[in-house]
């Protein structure tokens, strides 16, 4: 009977859901005139060239258009990754646990010793080039956490510094507000980018934009690492 | 330096990045930083007050971008209002656990007063915001820290409440984004006002497909019935002044979350009636619920949702007067919830026991928190002369207004309920017979001034409502006018 009325459930709500997208157009070009925007996918396509110089259309819109959002967005990783901790804190006189892990072939060893560089340096690039190249802070900053992750899983004594996380963390959350708080002061919006941005495609270019991007590149990757850290530090509780 | 409403979401997250450094150099920063930002929101949210009620209207572009462009920040009396309530409550709760888990050592109440503060911030930023995007991001902010303030004890019950607000906010978070997504894609932007605008055009289908996505997501943020499983475990699991928090902020900030939607961005009418009905039923349910508790902070939690019932029937019924009788609701459902909160958890740290029977005549040892907690469950079930008097009467009037008599009779049956159970723990704490062995916590000097402002508030608005009715009456006139709202926004 329970299994029925789920099962109705699911299926009323399916269809509803299945009619009303199928009458929304996906995949067609619905963005209109960009030098007459009324959409503000057609303002953003026709700005982000022109005004403020960034070839991926994306980037632009997430760190300079709609950058609260994102800001926002860094927070809510940032308070995952406190409230984590807030609950998986150890008591004072609880011992530092080990990380559980099964002893790991050489070949494993050997092809994580030589893929950890190169998957830090891929990491670097992509956040780097977030404004040129698909991609950008979030992606590189995952990037350079798996990189992490597959060393914490493969060495046992292999070890982040804890403080040199927390200050990189830290240091790249308030670079990010800092750089919202110099918009406001000295153009008058918060998150405001400068007016000088450079020529299209230059790596140099786009004004603040990639300097943000790199910023949540380095606090993304860090809090990552410091998720994946606590967790695979956890024991099962006997209780 | 001027002042703005980004300032009230700046300062805090400026605060959260920099509190893991800063305690490394001065071990109590995470007590006190806290306590100077929430501050700092409170004079700027004054300030914000009084420019908004000469200008009228506030509207802050973020990254230069003008409104329906960019996203922006909207001050209209009514949301100062509401902005200005929860920073307020937010300083009396961090003065009220500034000496919360003291014995704790370690990191813990770092997170633990991170946590706090962006609660409150993110409630701020949904209040302010004038972009739909933008909103579901401040309530994912505020989702994230309550799920893990609820299981902050380690223990089993309380983990079992922050999985079960987890899950089921999580839903509602996957349910916003689809409103918010159909939304996009009928209007082509995210502007609230602008949605507003262009909501004529949108076909009837899509209208409510997506109304009822953003009537049952933010209806579980709202605590509506049958939506609110997850509430009374929340917060009677919680960290004390996390649960006032839940009663004063979270709640404040789902409804207004919940009425801006109906209000500004749909133009469907038969939405008012829902909300009365669902109002109703919300406080019956939850005001049964209530009576049958043993325990005290689960008893005040279902209160809590009847209480949001109340304000959900009075901004259905939609007129000029119900609507300032909602707002007006709001604020003492926020001051008298947080001060029971307060007050009811000295018992339960004196007696380490939550069940009601732990209450009996409890008043011989704390005789000055008692008297506050027997004002506050005066207050309210809506006796006069206290504040809890006016918000009652003014809905009630103006139901009479619109002839709703079922209506009217409903609320006062349930008030009657209200009345037996708050009046059944007042009895047991002053006139109990068997008398339970109560250790001695007097409460801390910071606290016993954050529960008494808070009690001096109740009596002085309850006796010269007059303070603060007229701009209550301005908020709740910028509420309903929508055309106002959209040409100020797009100018």
């Amino acid at each position: 009977m329970k299994k029925l009325i789920i099962f109705i459930t699911v299926a009323v709500l399916t269809y509803t859901l299945a009619v009303t997208f199928k009458d929304i157009p996906f995949g067609e070009n619905r963005i209109g005139d960009l030098n007459n925007p009324g959409t503000v996918s057609a303002y953003y396509l026709q700005k982000a060239p022109e005004d403020l110089h960034v070839s991926n259309t994306i980037t632009a819109v997430v760190v300079n258009f709609r950058g609260f959002d994102t800001l926002g967005e860094v927070t809510v990783l940032f308070l995952a990754a406190t409230g984590l901790a807030s609950i998986l804190y150890r008591k004072e006189d609880e011992e530092e646990d080990e990380r559980i892990t099964l002893k790991s072939s050489s070949l494993v060893r050997t092809g994580a010793k030589i893929l950890f560089p190169l998957m830090l340096v891929l990491g670097l690039y992509v956040f780097i080039h977030g404004h040129l190249t698909p991609g950008g802070g979030f992606q590189g900053g995952a990037i350079i956490a798996t990189g992490f992750l597959l060393m914490l899983i493969t060495y046992k004594r292999f070890n982040t510094n804890h403080n040199v996380m927390v200050w990189l963390e830290s240091i790249a959350g308030l670079a990010f507000v800092g750089i919202g708080l110099f918009g406001l002061f000295r153009y008058g919006s918060f998150l405001q980018n400068t007016g000088w941005t450079g020529n299209l495609n230059d790596l140099v270019s786009g004004g603040l934009i990639p300097l943000i991007y790199i910023f949540i590149g380095i606090k993304v990757g860090t809090e990552l690492t410091n998720v994946l850290d606590i967790l695979l530090k956890i024991k099962p509780r006997k209780n | 330096m001027v002042i703005s409403p980004v300032h009230y979401i700046v300062a805090p997250l400026l605060a959260a990045f920099a509190i893991p450094l800063l305690s490394k150099v001065y071990k109590d920063a995470a007590r006190v930083v806290p306590g100077i930002v929430l501050f700092y929101n409170m004079i700027i949210s004054f300030v914000l007050m009084k420019e908004v009620s000469e200008k009228g209207f506030i509207s802050e572009v973020i990254a230069g971008w003008q409104a329906p462009w960019g996203i922006n920040l909207v001050l209209t009396p009514f949301t100062a209002f509401l902005a200005t309530m929860v920073s307020v409550l937010g300083f009396a709760i961090w003065l009220y656990g500034f000496r919360f888990k003291r014995t704790l050592k370690g990191g813990v109440v770092k997170y633990y007063e991170i946590l706090q503060m962006m609660m409150i911030a993110g409630s701020i930023g949904v209040i302010i915001t004038g972009d739909i995007f933008n909103m579901f991001v401040f309530i994912e902010i505020v989702g994230i820290t309550a799920y893990s303030l609820t299981a902050f004890y380690r223990e089993r019950n309380g983990a079992e409440a922050g999985f079960k607000y987890l899950f089921i906010g999580s839903l509602a978070s996957s349910f916003l984004l689809l409103a918010i997504l159909i939304i996009y894609t009928q209007t082509g932007t995210l502007n609230m006002a602008q949605i507003a605008e262009r909501m004529a055009d949108v076909p009837l289908s899509m209208k409510f497909i997506s109304l009822i996505f953003f009537l049952v997501a933010l209806g579980i943020e709202a605590e509506m019935f049958p939506l609110n499983g997850w509430a009374p475990d929340a917060y009677s699991q919680a960290p004390s002044p996390t649960s006032a928090t839940f009663a004063a902020v979270v709640s404040v900030a789902g409804v207004y979350a919940l009425v801006r939607v109906v209000f500004t961005l749909f133009d469907v009418a038969g939405v008012h009636n829902y909300l009365i009905v669902m109002g109703f039923v919300t406080m019956l349910v939850a005001e049964i619920a209530a009576i049958s508790q043993k325990d005290l902070k689960r008893m005040l939690a279902y209160s809590s949702v009847g209480q949001v019932g109340l304000v959900l029937i009075a901004f259905g019924i939609g007129s000029e007067l119900a609507v300032f009788g909602a707002i007006f609701l709001m604020l003492n459902h926020a001051v008298i919830k947080s001060l029971l909160f307060m007050t009811g958890s000295y018992f339960i740290y004196n007696t380490d026991d939550k069940r009601l029977v732990a209450m009996n005549g409890i008043h011989k040892k704390l005789p000055y928190v008692s008297a506050l907690f027997s004002i506050a469950a005066f207050a309210i079930v809506g006796f006069p002369p206290f504040s809890g008097f006016w918000s009652k009467f003014y809905i009630l009037t103006s139901a009479a207004d619109k002839e709703m008599i079922y209506l009217i009779v409903g609320i006062l049956l349930v008030t009657i309920i209200e009345l037996v159970y708050y009046l059944r723990t007042v009895g047991r704490i002053y006139f109990a017979k068997e008398e339970v062995e109560a250790a001695e916590h007097k409460p801390s000097k910071n606290a016993l001034v954050a529960m008494t402002l808070l009690t001096a508030f109740i009596i002085v608005i309850g006796i010269y409502p007059d303070l603060i009715t007229d701009y209550l009456h301005n908020a709740a006139m910028s509420l309903l006018d929508k055309a106002n709202y959209i040409q100020e926004v797009l100018k």
